[in-house]
């Protein structure tokens, strides 16, 4: 909208070439409903077993009928639970180490050796050793989301803080800023833009990883997630139920994108602080 | 709308000399009051002031000796070449780094820790805040020195109003230009109504116009609210345009060459102000062509 019609040139083009001139909302609308269009469509011509592929109407009615009882809508309520707490106790532990490494060089060494070893990890790689550990239970699950979430938030915010413009800080304490209010009122909202990155990467590796850590756990009594919800769907051979859950696992990983956009939008985007797109 | 414009009006600006807004004045905390202090006397004295940093090969000298002081309502320009240790001397005053010998005494305090009453606007565009709009980077200093919410934003209007910046007090840094943000920063400072005002370089990265008003504009301000200024440059012509006194550094570490008195040398096309030129270019010991640095 803000391009001047001046700068494009006025040429004659094809209908599909408007496609651009359309609605965002609505482009998106358009690629879904052909995408469903042509899953229907493979459903409907290549004839292949309901045991194996569900029709999209299938689908939607096991996702109606999920959310209306109440199975899927217990089941996401669980995971993000449990996923909100491992990240927050995550988030805790990156906190407490990044403290510990401004405070010290021999903090500093230890958060670079830890982020090195377990950054690379994949989360579900401690699995087996956290059910060793706790057991078959929650505990397990939110020590690895913690493990997956600690690392790339700690990173990020050591980082955050290590760029924090100096001329601004100085700016600070010229003003009379307390060291209190040195971290809360200039450091912390400096180092916004990495902590959200933190956050959002701590969100994307935990999501997967709980999802993925579900799955292998299976059956863990009435208390089971999304993972499990999906795994007992393909144990019970209720197709549409899988498909059901891939489909709440895709629309819930699309809201936090969304929700992510919106908090930079109103934060980082609009006081120019976010550098990369 | 030219803020030069808005200065001659002096109704309603907050000034320290003149106009005596008690119901705003009264809010003001301790180091207003602490500017009569200097009544005569001097308002900053460095006194045989040595520093430097210490670094991975030791301790590295930056200034030998200063000694010299700024008077109430003076204007003191610092001038010398780059790596002469002006920065380093603003920052002993502001009270970023402690001088390893001598004494730097400001309204008859020695040894201070940063503080709004040695308010400082520094080169660097980056110096506000981004998170907050124009109008809360002035305010909030003052919210941090024990101003209530709406007199700090009151105040903080009316120095927007002093800098020309009215029309964008509800825009980001990130919105403005580099004489805009440099605006911003003096609004700020000059809103803190510090004992003295520090700056460093505050106009080396702006373009030669914008420079040129914003010398400009600042001589107005200055004129209305008759800050002591403590001013730091590389700049010949600006410590001509700007200055009443001006202390000489030289060499690397420096020291004081010698303080010159350019408070009557006259206009830039003036006989006075071509011959204090020649003799700062000496004293400054730069050679080769005369190709103006204002
Ligand atoms: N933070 C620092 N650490 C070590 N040396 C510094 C630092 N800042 C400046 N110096 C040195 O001190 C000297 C004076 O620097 P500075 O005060 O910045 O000069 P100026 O502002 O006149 O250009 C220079 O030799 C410079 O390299
Ligand atoms: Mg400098």
């Amino acid at each position: 909208m803000a391009t001047p019609s001046a700068a494009v040139p006025a040429r004659p083009r094809g209908a599909l070439l408007r496609w651009g001139r359309l609605p965002t909302w609505f482009r998106y609308l358009v690629l879904l409903a052909a995408l469903i269009g042509i899953w229907q469509a493979y459903k409907s011509i290549s004839g292949v077993d309901d045991l194996l592929f569900s029709s999209p109407r299938d689908v939607a009615d096991a996702f109606w009928t999920g959310w209306r009882e109440g199975t899927l809508a217990r089941t996401t309520w669980t995971t993000l639970k449990i996923l909100a707490v491992g990240i927050g106790i995550g988030a805790l532990v990156a906190l407490t180490l990044v403290a510990f490494a401004a405070l010290s060089q021999i903090g500093e060494d230890l958060l670079r050796m830890l982020v090195a070893i377990f950054n690379p990890l994949p989360g579900v790689a401690v699995l087996p050793l956290a059910l060793l550990w706790f057991g078959l239970n929650t505990n397990a699950l939110l020590f690895v989301i913690a493990n997956a979430a600690a690392w790339p938030i700690a990173i990020n915010l050591s980082t955050g803080f290590k760029t924090v413009n100096p001329t601004i800080v100085a700016v600070g304490r010229n003003i009379g800023l307390s060291s209190r209010r040195l971290i809360t009122d200039v450091l912390a909202p400096a180092a916004l833009p990495y902590a959200i990155t933190g956050l959002k990467t701590a969100w994307a590796f935990g999501w997967r990883t709980i999802i993925a850590a579900e799955l292998i756990f299976g059956v863990a009594g009435a208390d089971g997630g999304l993972g499990t919800y999906i795994n007992n769907a393909k144990l019970f051979l209720m197709i549409p139920q899988v498909f059901a859950g891939l489909v709440t696992i895709a629309i819930l990983g699309m809201a936090f994108e969304v929700l992510f956009g919106v908090l930079e939008r109103r934060t980082i985007v609009r006081w120019g602080m976010k550098t990369s797109t | 709308m030219a803020p030069l414009a808005l200065l001659k009006d002096t109704r309603d600006l907050p000034l320290s000399g003149s106009t005596q807004d008690s119901s705003l004045r009264g809010e003001v905390p301790a180091a207003t009051a602490t500017r009569a202090n200097g009544a005569g006397g001097s308002v900053l004295s460095v006194d045989r002031v040595r520093l430097g940093y210490w670094g991975n090969r030791g301790f590295h000298l930056a200034v030998e000796e200063a000694t010299f002081d700024v008077k109430a309502r003076e204007r003191l320009i610092v001038i010398g070449q780059s790596g002469s240790g002006k920065s380093t001397l603003l920052k002993a005053v502001a009270g970023f780094i402690a001088p390893t010998d001598g004494a730097i005494t400001v309204a008859g305090r020695t040894s201070l820790a940063p503080g709004p009453d040695r308010a400082v606007v520094f080169q660097e565009f980056d110096q506000l805040f981004p998170w907050r709009s124009v109008l809360e980077n002035v305010a909030y200093p003052l919210r941090v020195n024990g101003w209530r919410r709406r007199e700090g934003a009151a105040r903080a209007r009316e120095y927007l109003e002093l800098t020309g910046l009215s029309h964008a007090a509800d825009r980001y840094p990130h919105e403005l230009s580099g004489g805009m943000k440099q605006r911003v920063a003096i609004a700020r400072a000059l809103a803190l109504e510090p004992v003295i005002l520090l700056m460093d370089e505050p106009f080396g990265s702006l373009d030669a116009i914008t420079r040129a008003r914003l010398q400009r504009e600042l001589n107005a301000i200055l004129e209305r609210t008759q800050t002591t200024l403590f001013f730091v440059t590389h700049s010949i012509d600006e410590a001509l345009i700007l200055g009443e006194r001006v202390v000489v550094l030289h060499g690397s570490p420096s020291t004081v060459r010698e303080i010159v008195d350019v408070e009557d040398v006259g206009p830039p096309d003036s006989p006075g102000y071509a011959e204090m030129r020649i003799r700062l270019r000496e004293l400054l010991a730069i050679e080769g062509e005369d190709d103006g640095d204002a």
